[in-house]
């Protein structure tokens, strides 16, 4: 009876194996046979597992066999091979896998032939389950004792973790470390010098509690700073891919206000799995052109990129196949998928049709299920409440694992999206995520938790070799490169050259709608003559006189010229611009005195020629709460003579031949710049200097690429951390960041002016948040000269921007 | 010229000190796969027959059967049926007995006898035919969008083989702009080295003649001051108060590289860059055009131990070899610029005794046919189906469509055989590769393995394996190498 059993079992087999021989496809040992061994085989043969000595983690343990002498399988035998003896028999004690149901027959005829081909194996391939799994929802933490009076959770966490591992604790970091690594973790920016001396010489004991806050309420910086990361995270740029056809929309607008606003982290994600209007972009994916692999129609982006930017779940595998590599299937990609689509979807196998539909289900249906069939609409907001679940514990590790990551160089879980792999401290893991949960999703509040910590604030150890694998020990934060961004930024801040007009659509201020409308401006286009004829390159200086009859309280200046301009204000420059349709201005409250005013601009009109005009308005309001208004008009005076950099006449060079100023007949000329002007002025009064526009609301350029800012098409979730010899060619010679340092050093020298010792203390100061040591301003003196000059200034602070010290944050 | 030789490197370790030039190791660079950890990849990489490798890429879709396929010929005539003809130019005799390509090509001709020529290179059929996906794909092995950035081969050969000589870049792009023409997005998505990290992406050098500029001080400043602006550098660092760090890994790793961009731009190889170096007849026998002098810098690179060099035609769309109208008369101008460039480069390697090393590899996305477009759904077959139609005005002479079921590749240098056909095609339409197809993955197999590299070569990322061609399966041509 048994015999025969096995003989129709057998038979059957033949039959199919006839048939996979007629159709000769080489066996795919990654596709075909990987998955077998992962379903039947990997619990208790793979990875740590080796259950009767028997490990089949690579070819040579798997032909090596068990504990018995008999080899696992001899290579193109398969009827001779004790895997196939074993998974064939009838046996129950010998059967394999021991438990559960037998092999499907198409799987054993699959490892026949594999074994029949010679078994081939992928080259350095190994099975290695991670075998680590968090249970789904966050547990409570017991916190360990707090050693020497360090209380901070996390500190009592992490000193009894190096307590274990025998680590000695870093020390702490001093204030000035401090100042510039948390200035950059949280909003991106150097510090300024004048706050680093007054945070230094500040004596209250819980001084850097009061500077995180304070940090932490610079809402724009802060907004423009994480942008860079969930841009990356949500693939989201302001051109690329896509966009030539419309198959791509941006979510710029409402990401910038989300974090503007710091939305709590559940309604954010729940804006972008069960979107508005303008967070459409993120789930709609790219639609590309022409026709697309199975794996990257726009429901399948959809499960990818969910699962990957928000849970740290990889379906890419999945995509295609079972994955090999984690315990995600395809079924359980296509049904995630599924919920997103309008109609129903066929499962594809590497871009096969298998004939079976996806339900619409999401991965952890233990906490609640999505109605598979109520609208695709209804679906996502269903999805949404269920990834935002407090009982959804992937949500909150992953993202705050992300932040970990940003703050400390590395992840409790690395990589940052594989969110199976085993955390070097669970309990921090938890802890942080219950934080997150406990405090409505405030990702502010987790980075507040995170830096208020002595575990943030101890010195980098210097690392020797590169710390990556399993055995990875925690020994204190890593030092981190600044990001393309904020590398940018920094060389902008430094330099005074950031461009005037950012390329994403976004609202930076938000006008406070209890003050009073400004009323209308009055200023009018001038030039030395009505019809604002000049020569190509004519350059003038326009001066008014005026006085205030009290003190000022708020008072704001705007102005702009067609072609460029620099204002002076009583011996003082205040703004230049260069482009007529973007007006500049700045607060001018403490310039304005009681009494006589002066006004200066140095007016140009372009190489190109072309008609030219320059308007200006000032607006305030004095300490007697009247408010005053002085603008361009024919009451403004023109001559040829220019000021010195001051705006001011040598005493003995006063000109004579002041000249009145004329309106310009046509004021609809440049109407383009009357909008900008308004809400220039007003933004000014209202709310202060427009702050500097950041490389992250600019599109990619070379320079940025290179620097590791990268192509959204897909998700990204880290940069590259080692400056490479490209780029550090680009740093050397690129155009526009040498023109950069140009540009930037003939301000810095009108600025700061032409001592030597007080300039390289501000370069020092501003850039790496310190003041030089002896040796340092000796070489540096020797660098800038006596007399430096706009070259040598621009030299020596392109060398303090390369170095080690500025470019890591530490 | 001190070469590396990377083959020779036993460790890890070692490459990563030897290899001056490349900041390999980094926390979140990929890594050889193995799911075992950190262990070299197990990969048996083939006996190199290349050490340097260089693309002429012909982009935009160069038609076989008016370059190195020649069928069936007849001039132009008002009322000429078009399925009486396939080619636009008459064939021409070449080195070779009994191997005629088409007239324009004749320097290329004389020396075709250093040359294999694949005719059986077949593309897939990606639907709605596109110039950028199928760019795309020749490029990086495989068929846009994907789920990751996918590098492209000569950041592959960048990441596995490294530069040959520490200071020269060891991927270099030559004469196609990224930014101001169309598609650029979709250039720029495969001109990259995607997930292996920037330190092996292209350095790109849109205008040859501007090459020199790439690797000289910022404008404006002369060399004296970009020099002491670096030992000024050098001093802040050796002064620096953070003594701590002096060996830190990171802190390393970066002076190393501004330390190797600083060698490069101060090194005697950065005047392989300057073509204007060159004697004038030389940069004359060259210039023909942007692509005629790109040759001349690749062979500067080349000589000077640059690893992967493309030189390109330039995409645009609807320009160069993109002929959707005027076919034969842009071909004709076409072939001016690029025959002479490309036969003096392939001398010029020989004399210098560098030919046997150098590959020199002429391709393009896909060939071309007189009549048809290809359509959303069609295959590679329909594409070709001629209607009954007679030709009324010369602008309609020319291959105006896309045709990916045929095209020839020519090989010269780097071990292929001398003066040998591979694979053909059918003789009347559609001229379907009816011998021996080769698929990209299988010519990318072919490339890599003459360079030392085997197709086969994996790494992880985000945890699942990719390698060098798609799936591993890439098989080099044997057949083609002496």
């Amino acid at each position: 009876m048994r015999r025969f059993f096995i003989l129709a079992a057998c038979c059957g087999l033949f039959a199919l194996l006839a048939v996979a021989e007629a159709e000769e496809v080489p066996i795919d040992f990654a596709h075909d046979i990987v998955p077998i061994v992962r379903v039947h085989c990997g619990k208790c043969h793979t990875g740590d597992a080796r259950q009767g000595g028997f490990s089949m983690n690579t070819r040579s343990s798997a032909l090596a066999g068990g504990d018995s002498t008999t080899p696992g399988f001899v290579a193109g035998q398969a009827s001779q091979s004790e895997i196939i003896r074993r998974i064939m028999s009838s046996d129950p004690q010998e059967r394999m896998p021991s438990e559960g149901p037998a092999l499907p027959v198409e799987s054993i005829a699959l490892l026949r032939r594999w074994i029949d081909t010679q078994a081939p194996w992928t080259e350095g391939f190994a099975f290695k389950g991670t075998g680590y799994e968090s249970p789904l929802t966050i547990r409570t933490i017991e916190l360990p004792p707090a050693q020497n009076g360090r209380t901070h959770p996390i500190d009592r966490v992490v000193d009894a973790y190096w307590e274990k591992n025998s680590i000695a604790r870093p020390r702490p970091s001093d204030d000035r470390t401090f100042m510039r690594r948390v200035t950059l973790d949280l909003v991106g920016l150097l510090p300024p010098p004048q706050r680093v001396k007054a945070f230094v010489e500040d004596t209250n004991p819980a001084k850097r509690a009061v500077l995180v806050r304070e940090i932490l309420a610079q809402n724009l910086d802060y907004a423009e700073h994480w942008m860079t990361f969930w841009n990356d995270l949500l693939r989201n740029d302001y051109s690329g891919t896509g966009f030539i056809t419309g198959g791509r929309r941006q979510i710029t607008t409402w990401l910038h206000r989300s974090l503007l606003d710091n939305m709590p982290y559940d309604g954010f994600v729940r804006h972008l799995v069960s979107p508005i209007d303008e967070s459409r972009g993120f789930i709609d994916g790219i639609v590309w052109r022409g026709e697309v692999n199975a794996s990257q129609i726009v429901p399948i982006q959809f499960a990818q990129n969910i699962s990957q930017t928000f849970l740290g779940i990889n379906l890419k595998c999945a995509s295609c196949h079972d994955s090999f590599i984690d315990r995600w299937t395809l079924q359980q990609t296509y049904d995630l998928a599924a919920i997103y689509s309008n109609s129903p979807l066929e499962l594809h196998r590497c871009d096969k049709a298998t004939g079976s539909k996806a339900t619409p289900r999401w991965l952890f249906e233990e906490i609640g299920r999505v109605d598979p069939d109520a609208s695709p609409h209804v679906r996502l907001e269903q999805l949404a409440n269920l990834m935002t679940s407090p009982d959804n514990g992937w949500l909150s590790r992953t993202i705050v694992n992300r932040l970990w990551h940003r703050l400390m160089g590395r992840g409790f879980v690395h990589p940052v999206d594989s969110m199976r792999n085993r955390p070097w401290n669970e309990d921090l893991l938890e802890l942080l995520s219950q934080h997150l949960i406990e405090h409505a999703w405030d990702l502010k509040s987790v980075l507040e938790f995170i830096v208020t910590s002595e575990t943030y604030a101890a010195c980098t150890p210097p690392v020797f070799d590169q710390a990556q694998n399993a055995d990875f020990i925690f020994m204190g934060p890593l030092p981190k490169r600044m990001t393309s961004e904020q590398f940018t930024d920094a060389v902008w801040m430094l330099t005074g050259t950031a461009p005037l007009k950012p390329d994403a659509e976004v609202v930076r201020i938000k006008r406070d709608k209890a003050l009073p409308a400004l009323r209308p401006i009055e200023a009018l286009w001038i030039w030395s003559n009505a019809l604002a004829a000049s020569d190509p390159g004519e350059k003038l200086a326009f001066h008014k006189q005026f006085t205030l009859p009290a003190a000022v309280s708020h008072a704001a200046v705007v102005s702009t010229c067609d072609n460029e301009h620099t204002l002076f204000l009583n011996g003082k420059r205040i703004c230049a611009g260069s482009e007529w349709s973007v007006p500049v201005g700045e607060l001018v409250t403490t310039e304005l005195v009681h009494g006589t005013n002066d006004v200066t601009v140095v007016a140009a009109n372009g190489v190109a020629g072309g008609p030219a005009a320059l308007k200006v308005e000032f607006h305030g309001r004095l300490i007697d709460g009247s408010e005053f208004n002085v603008h361009t008009d024919d009451s403004w005076e023109w001559t040829t003579a220019i000021p010195n950099a001051n705006g001011r006449f040598p005493k003995d060079h006063e000109p004579g031949d002041w000249k009145k100023a004329s309106v310009i007949t046509n004021q609809n000329v440049w109407a383009g710049a009357s909008r900008a002007f308004d809400t220039r002025l007003a933004g000014i009064t209202v709310d202060g200097p427009m702050p500097m526009v950041r490389a992250v609301l600019m599109k990619g350029t070379s320079l940025m690429a290179a620097l590791g800012r990268p192509n959204r098409d897909q998700v990204v979730t880290s940069r590259p951390v080692d400056l490479t010899t490209l780029e550090a060619i680009q740093l050397a010679n690129e155009p526009s960041l040498a023109d950069e340092f140009a540009r930037g050093s003939r301000q810095i020298l009108d600025q700061h002016g032409p001592q030597a010792d007080a300039l390289l203390r501000w370069m020092f100061e501003a850039s790496l948040s310190r003041s030089p040591t002896s040796e340092e301003t000796a070489s540096a003196l020797e660098m800038l000269g006596e007399k430096p000059t706009a070259e040598s200034i621009a030299d020596c602070l392109w060398a303090i921007v390369m170095l080690p010290e500025f470019q890591l944050i530490r | 010229m001190p070469l590396l030789d990377v083959r020779s490197i036993t460790s890890r370790r070692e490459f990563v000190q030897r290899l001056a030039a490349a900041t390999t190791a980094t926390l979140l660079l990929p890594e050889p796969f193995s799911e075992a950890g950190t262990q070299e990849s197990l990969v048996v990489h083939p006996v190199a027959k290349a050490d340097s490798i260089i693309v002429l890429w012909m982009a935009g879709g160069m038609a076989a059967p008016d370059t190195f396929d020649p069928k069936k010929y007849k001039p132009f005539e008002v009322g000429l049926a078009v399925p009486d003809v396939i080619s636009t130019f008459p064939s021409i005799p070449t080195a070779v007995d009994a191997v005629r390509i088409c007239q324009g090509l004749e320097e290329i001709a004389s020396v075709l006898d250093r040359a294999t020529l694949i005719r059986s290179h077949v593309q897939p059929d990606l639907g709605s035919i596109l110039h950028s996906r199928h760019q795309y794909h020749w490029h990086t092995g495989y068929v846009p969008p994907q789920t990751v950035a996918c590098p492209h081969i000569g950041a592959w050969m960048a990441r596995v083989l490294g530069p040959r000589n520490p200071v020269m870049p060891a991927f270099i792009n030559i004469g196609q702009r990224l930014e101001g023409i169309g598609e650029n997005e979709e250039i720029k998505a495969f001109t990259t080295a995607g997930f292996f990290g920037s330190e092996f992406g292209p350095m790109n050098l849109p205008f040859p003649e501007e090459a020199a500029r790439a690797v000289q001080p910022p404008k404006g400043m002369d060399p004296g001051r970009f020099s002491s602006r670096y030992s000024f550098f050098k001093k802040l660092v050796r002064n620096s108060p953070a003594r701590d760090y002096i060996s830190d890994y990171h802190q390393e790793s970066m002076l190393r590289s501004l330390d190797n961009a600083h060698r490069l731009l101060g090194a005697k190889e950065r005047e392989a860059f300057d073509i204007t170096r060159e004697p004038n007849e030389v940069l004359k026998q060259y210039d023909t055009g942007r692509f005629g002098r790109g040759c001349l810098l690749a062979r500067r690179l080349v000589e000077n131990g640059a690893r992967y060099v493309e030189v390109t035609t330039e995409y645009i769309p609807f320009v160069h070899w993109d002929t959707h109208d005027r076919g034969h008369e842009t071909l004709t101008k076409l072939k001016k610029e690029i025959d002479r460039p490309i036969a003096t480069l392939i001398r010029d390697l020989e004399i210098r005794g560098l030919l046997d090393r150098t590959l020199v590899v002429i391709a393009s996305e896909f060939s071309r046919d007189m009549i048809t477009e290809g359509q959303p759904g069609s295959k590679a077959g329909d594409q070709a189906n001629s209607p009954k139609d007679f030709l009324l005005l010369p602008n309609h002479y020319g291959q105006h469509r896309h045709f990916t079921g045929g095209s020839t590749v020519v090989m010269f240098g780097g071990g292929v055989k001398k003066g040998f056909v591979y694979g053909k095609t059918a003789d009347e339409r559609p001229c379907m590769a009816v011998e021996h197809p080769v698929s990209v993955s299988d010519l990318h197999a072919t490339l890599f393995s003459a360079m030392g590299m085997s197709p086969k070569t994996v790494f992880d990322i985000e945890g699942r394996p990719f390698y060098a061609t798609d799936d591993g399966k890439g098989k080099p041509i044997d057949a083609i190498f002496s």
